[in-house]
């Protein structure tokens, strides 16, 4: 293979470094409307009246668009439970949500048409936090505060604990905190009596025109939603956000209309959700897991979004790779007075793993076992079914974590390694979990090979930062045997290109990526029929060489079949790729694949100020065959950074219903600053994945085993185990001053 | 969203303060914006007209005087100029030193330390040098020009005591006593800094011959903590590090600067977490300024 495993160069990256590449912000629609929203001052508030009659009477506003003009329709949508109104109905439910809409001739007047709105509420009882949600007689933020249980379990649980020779029982929690996509949420809309046409900011542009022909009554050929590049998603852009409500202002003020939302508006329409994860876990004094039963609950704001996939795939992620016999989980996701929370990279993992993978190490430190060793000895293999109904596990973890181990220089349970500064310690950790990725095996892709012997292929998968364009374009070309720069990729427009679930977990090189392969080798057997003819010979005896078959001594260009065929330089060749669950292969069954999750590293505490520096890191995914090594590796470190952030920094702050902290002021992503000197990718390629070439996704696993890998680290350094993120310096001197008194600490310890 | 203003461009100090003075309250200078744009797109401030004082000429000056020993850093003189002026760097190592450090290259190449003077964010790094080195603003109004000294100009958070009329044209900085030595050090993980600390000090003869400290970021406004550098003065340098007297000496001034700074609890962190962090970032600027 020449073009497959070969780190090309990407097709985008010269429109992006100089600027010229158009996002849905750069674009102008002719006679396009600018929108602004008036947004809910209050977190919980009835809404007695709204008067915008000043505003719609200013001159240069086009349209207003409040409940009221949303009576023809049924106006409540959602990624599957439609609680979320287009536009705030009766009551508001959190600060920040949409009250009234503008569309005007410039952003300034719609401006000036927001302050003439006038809306009267009546306060209601703030439900801030989850305790306030499942307080008795609370008030609740829909019909009640419940808005998804997930229960699953097997063996016996109390049986199983009965037999454990020793049962730990913890709670962690898990911060609230945002994607920050450098691009917020942007879209214009256009509806007219041709239909809906909106230029959108999307990962999931299918999705998103399902639910739009479902809400304004249209056929789904009516409904055209295009792409352009998206400036990152990370889950913030998947399924359906802004997009009714651009869609019913435009039908209100009778042209295109673009709703650009500011960071602070973004921020508080999607985040991910906060978790409180309760474990009790029964282990045998040799280290063997026996049982696990599990409580968790998250906090999914205002509105369901995607919350009851992540209180489902939360639920999930509570074994980890281990094996165990006896297992219940329960897991709540609970509406509060916040911005909705939905998916957010790796959804549900990071929370359960933060909460798994600390308890793990404590469990390792209370029996005296090295947790590299705890760990090894519970994991499953491939081929073992880690999760009953599920896949059995095509991922090797315990290689993986190995391979973790020694790149992070891992010595055994009490080798932590010195530093020269007094007021520091240092310390390794490691922690390993295992994702279920690929969502649903449902892609579709078109490849053309035209006259010249060039070929297009067409994809729905979105061009959100990851290279997917490029990656596209390389299977293309390793396929049909044509120079990289012969392919061109046309992607997420739904009016042109063919069908495709979703652009997030991890799935697009795996699926999109075998539809592509599946669409260029049916141009090859077409091609094959055509040359057959041409050489009046059998198609075992044809090969395919640079853009030619080849017969023995003699060859003929694809150019010159296609022009064969049609008599002429004109016509083209199309190659269909459908990839469903009854595609051969290992489609059959969920996940798609395993998605590994392992991390090693190595931590500097400062004692006197509580502050971690990340020294080391190293994470290792099972990507099966590398397309492009350097936009894999390029992936696995955006996983790990953001993981970093939500370990050592991140967290949006409400106080009452109100975010304190909506911009980067004030709520710290990592920079450069927080890179670790030694960060390594570890890619492990055995060409067994069910994608293209041996291919399977990775760019999720690591953001699911950084924060707790760090913490192990802050253990082993300290002998501090902190059970709360983010791990500011702050919260880190506390634990220290409160550890250093009682040493090492393990919660309700039990004798079983 | 940024709302609409009317941008006026003086080309002299007395254009700036005669515009200053027509249009009073809805009328802020305009000196680097950084702070200020972001805050009136966020709609915390809002004024129909913005003075850009960038455009006088020699108000970016930096000037050094041998015979008086004092800089001359003019209102519209960017952080940039600062850090990396050889004549600074040489003479006034400190202000280089910190300056490198504030916020990051964009906001260095056009903020100016005028206008970070006057805007008086707390979180901020200047105020603490300036007041280190005992420096003074001039303030030109209709009525005349006037001298504060920094400690006195900063009254708290966004709060000095410049008039809407009056237009900060210099800030003099005398050159501290010779032999000095100085530390910053700066900590927190937000894009502001949580805790800035400044101390210059003067070894003779093993002792402690002279000091000062200043504090900022952590409460309503950087302040000297005399009374602390009162306390550590003449103190000999073997009995300051090392030992449960010393330790008691330090703690002692540590508390001087926790009363003097008033620590606020923020999201920067509690009250109590950044007494405790003057008391470590005491010792560790101590040691680093008298260091051999």
């Amino acid at each position: 293979m020449a073009i497959v495993g070969t780190s090309t160069r990407r097709p985008d990256y010269l429109d992006k470094v100089t600027g010229k590449g158009a996002y849905v912000g750069d674009l102008e629609i002719p006679g396009m409307a600018h929108a602004k929203v008036l947004s809910s001052p209050l977190p919980h508030a009835r809404i007695l009246r709204i008067d915008a009659s000043k505003a719609r009477a200013l001159p240069g506003v086009f349209g207003v668009l409040t409940a009221h003009e949303l009576g023809d329709m049924d106006p409540y949508y959602g990624s599957d439970i439609k609680d979320r109104p287009i536009i705030a109905i009766d009551k508001v439910r959190y600060e920040g949500e949409p009250v009234a809409a503008v569309a005007a001739v410039d952003l300034e007047t719609a401006e000036a048409a927001l302050d003439l709105i006038d809306v009267e509420y009546e306060e209601l009882p703030v439900i801030a936090t989850m305790n306030d949600a499942l307080t008795d007689g609370a008030a609740t933020v829909h019909q009640s505060n419940l808005c998804h249980e997930s229960h699953y379990e097997w063996g016996n649980t109390e049986e199983g604990f009965a037999e454990a020779d020793r049962i730990f029982e913890d709670t962690f929690t898990f911060p609230m905190v945002y994607h920050y996509s450098l691009e917020p949420h942007t879209v214009i809309a256009r509806y007219d009596e041709l239909g809906i046409t909106v230029w959108d900011s999307a990962q999931h542009p299918f999705l998103v025109r399902n639910e739009l022909a479902r809400l304004f009554g249209l056929s789904l050929n009516r409904v055209q939603v295009v792409v352009p590049y998206v400036g990152g998603g990370f889950g913030s852009k998947s399924y359906i956000k802004i997009e009714p409500l651009a869609v019913a202002l435009s039908r209100e003020a009778k042209r295109p209309v673009k709703l650009a939302y500011s960071v602070e508006q973004s921020a508080k329409t999607v985040r991910r959700h906060a978790a409180s994860i309760t474990l009790k876990t029964g282990v045998r004094n040799d280290g063997s897991f026996v049982a696990r039963d599990c409580q968790i609950r998250l906090d999914t704001g205002a509105y369901a979004d995607n919350g009851n996939r992540v209180t489902d795939r939360c639920a999930d992620q509570v074994p980890g790779p281990y094996l165990w016999p006896h297992l219940t989980v329960t897991s709540k996701g609970l509406y509060t007075n916040t911005g909705a929370a939905g998916s957010f990279r790796a959804i549900g993992g990071p929370q359960a793993a933060w909460a798994s993978e600390s308890q793990v190490d404590m469990i390792a430190d209370a029996l005296g076992i090295d947790p590299l060793e705890l760990r090894l000895k519970n994991l499953g293999a491939p081929g073992d079914v880690i999760r009953q109904g599920k896949n059995p596990l095509d991922a090797d973890i315990a290689t993986g974590l190995k391979e973790a181990a020694k790149g992070v220089g891992w010595a055994g349970r009490g080798a932590k390694p010195v530093t020269q500064e007094k007021e520091t310690k240092r310390g390794i950790g490691l922690a390993c979990s295992v994702l279920n990725a690929g969502a649903s095996p449902t892609s579709t892709a078109l490849v053309r090979l035209h006259a010249d012997g060039s070929a297009t292929a067409m994809v729905s998968t979105v061009e959100v930062g990851q290279g997917s364009k490029g990656v596209m374009a390389q299977i293309a070309a390793e396929e049909l045997c044509i120079p990289l720069e012969k392919v061109g990729v046309v992607a997420s427009d739904t009016a042109i290109v063919p069908y495709d679930r979703s652009t997030g977990a991890s799935r697009s090189t795996t699926l999109v990526g075998l539809a592509v392969q599946l669409g260029a080798k049916e141009i090859k057997q077409q091609l094959l029929d055509l040359a057959s003819k041409h050489f009046e010979a059998p198609e075992d005896k044809l090969a395919f060489a640079d853009s030619s078959v080849v017969f023995g001594q003699e060859s003929i260009t694809y150019a010159q079949l296609i022009r064969q065929m049609f008599g002429g330089p004109a016509g083209e060749l199309m190659g269909r790729g459908y990839v469903t669950p009854q595609t051969e292969g290992p489609l059959k069954g969920l996940p798609v694949f395993w998605e590994m999750a392992v991390v090693g590293a190595e931590v500097e505490v400062n004692e006197k100020t509580g502050a971690i520096r990340v020294l080391r890191l190293v994470s290792v995914s099972d990507i099966g065959k590398a397309i492009n090594p350097k936009q894999a590796e390029g992936q696995d470190e955006g996983a790990a950074m953001q993981g970093i952030g939500h370990t050592l920094f991140e967290e949006l702050i409400y106080e009452d219903g109100q975010l304190l902290n909506p911009n980067l002021v004030d709520y710290r992503v990592p920079s450069f600053e927080e890179v670790p000197d030694g960060f390594e990718t570890i890619l492990i390629e055995n060409e067994d994945g069910p994608g293209p070439f041996g291919a399977k996704g990775i760019g999720e696993g690591p953001i699911a085993a950084v924060a707790p890998a760090i913490a192990n680290a802050v253990f082993q350094a300290t002998g501090v185990r902190i059970k709360e993120l983010p791990l500011t310096p702050e919260r880190v001197w506390r634990a220290l001053q409160a550890g250093t008194s009682g040493g090492h600490k393990v919660d309700a310890l039990t004798e079983g | 969203m940024l709302k609409p203003f009317q941008l006026h461009e003086p080309t002299t100090v007395e254009e700036a303060i005669s515009v200053l003075g027509k249009f009073g309250d809805d009328a802020s200078v305009y000196a680097g914006g950084t702070e200020l744009l972001l805050a009136m797109k966020e709609g915390l401030l809002s004024y129909d007209h913005l003075v850009n004082i960038k455009a006088i000429p020699g108000l970016d000056v930096v000037d050094y005087d041998e015979s008086t020993g004092v800089l001359t850093v003019g209102a519209t003189a960017t952080h940039r100029a600062l850090e990396y002026s050889p004549l600074v760097g040489e003479k006034f190592s400190l202000i280089s030193d910190v300056e490198h450090r504030v916020a990051n290259v964009r906001v260095r190449n056009v903020g100016t330390l005028g206008g970070n003077l006057c805007f008086a964010e707390p979180h901020s790094d200047p105020g603490v040098f300036l007041l280190l080195y005992d420096a003074e603003v001039e303030l030109v109004g209709s009525g005349g020009a006037r001298k504060q000294s920094v400690e006195d100009f900063i009254l708290g958070p966004y709060e000095t005591t410049r008039e809407p009329d009056e237009l900060l044209t210099t800030i003099e900085v005398p050159r501290l006593p010779e032999g000095s030595r100085h530390a910053y050090i700066k900590f927190g993980y937000h894009e502001r800094p949580s805790l800035g600390l400044g101390l210059v000090a003067r070894v003779d003869n093993g002792t402690l011959a002279d000091i000062r400290i200043a504090v900022g970021s952590v409460g309503p406004k950087p302040v000297r903590v005399r009374n602390a550098e009162e306390r550590l003065r003449g103190a000999s340098l073997a009995d300051l590090f090392g030992n449960t007297q010393s330790s008691a000496l330090l703690d002692e001034a540590g508390r001087m600067m926790a009363e003097a700074a008033e620590p606020v609890t923020d999201l920067h962190g509690s009250a109590e977490y950044k007494e405790h962090l003057l008391r470590v970032f005491l010792e560790e600027a101590l040691e680093e300024a008298t260091r051999g």
